[in-house]
């Protein structure tokens, strides 16, 4: 029998599947293979199906790709990629 | 010699102790209000019923970090140090009332609702239900410093105390931990069996 997960367990599911790691400190999943960071606030606002698109979009893996809900400025960038490591 | 440069947090922390004395005086009051209007109704409470009142003033590192965790990426911009103030946050100044069992909050709401009737309700809400009753506005002691009072089943107000007091607030490396969508489930999941014991027991109390 398939249990169904809830709407956050599954996020958090699509996420781990990813290999997607949560950040305490910035309150973000990143992926440090792709280099894609994720806000949980932008992530609230996306169905499954888009996150699941935008995790296996291509990037060009030399710069952090920050999916936030408006663009992070220069000093947040920083600070996050900072935290992150 | 060059002036050394102040970072956005020095900035807060020189705002924190100026509002000090106002939000100190906002809590007083505010306790001090609920306290006395609420004092019939903690008259006639049953024997196994309970109601206490707890008064906070926010810790500036706390006030900070609040204000940190309200940014995207929970990162201030550097380079825009102004559009940073503690004066936006709702609870510097808070009080929460407890009660239980959950079948008196309504009483509690209703009446301090006519105390506060201008304040703005902000409801803890999770998954469709309401968690705790919460308001936020501005007392006669300061036109600068907000206060919020909550009105919360005691079991889900413990809860969060122990939750945040002695899990996250002694590390502050975890405190975004409760962001994590598994977390939010678990804790949904506290949440909703702690609603089920107040109901089960208060339904068994009302026939007894």
């Amino acid at each position: 029998m398939e249990i169904e997960l809830r709407p956050l367990d599954t996020k958090q599911h699509i996420l781990d599947e990813a290999g997607f790691a949560y950040n305490f400190d910035r309150r973000v999943y990143f992926n440090r293979k792709t280099k894609k960071i994720f806000s949980v606030a932008f992530l609230e606002d996306r169905s499954d199906e888009e996150i699941k698109r935008l995790i296996q979009g291509a990037t060009d893996d030399e710069e952090w790709k920050f999916y936030f809900t408006s663009e992070p400025p220069e000093s947040v960038r920083r600070a996050v990629e900072a935290s992150i490591g | 010699m060059g002036e050394v440069e102040r970072t956005v947090e020095d900035r807060l922390r020189q705002e924190y102790f100026i509002l000090l004395p106002e939000i100190r005086r906002v809590a007083d009051r505010l306790e001090a209000e609920i306290k006395y209007h609420i004092r019939l109704i903690s008259a006639r409470l049953r024997r196994h019923e309970r109601l206490a009142v707890r008064c906070r003033v926010k810790s500036c590192e706390s006030a900070l970090e609040k204000l940190r965790a309200h940014q995207e990426g929970a990162a201030f911009d550097e380079s825009r140090p102004e559009i940073y103030t503690l004066t936006g946050l709702n609870d510097l100044a808070g009080v929460r009332v407890h009660a239980f069992p959950r079948g008196r909050l309504a009483d509690i709401d209703t009446k301090l609702r006519k105390v506060f009737p201008s304040w703005t309700a902000d409801p803890v809400e999770d998954d469709g239900d309401v968690l705790a009753c919460k308001y936020y506005g501005k007392c006669r002691t300061s036109d600068r410093v907000k206060g919020e009072y909550q009105v919360v089943s005691m079991l889900t107000g413990l809860f969060w105390e122990v939750e945040h007091s002695a899990i996250y607030k002694p590390d502050i490396e975890l405190r975004g931990i409760d962001q994590n969508f598994g977390m939010r489930e678990r804790t949904r999941d506290v949440a909703k069996a702690l609603r089920a014991f107040e109901e089960y027991f208060e339904g068994l109390t009302r026939q007894g």
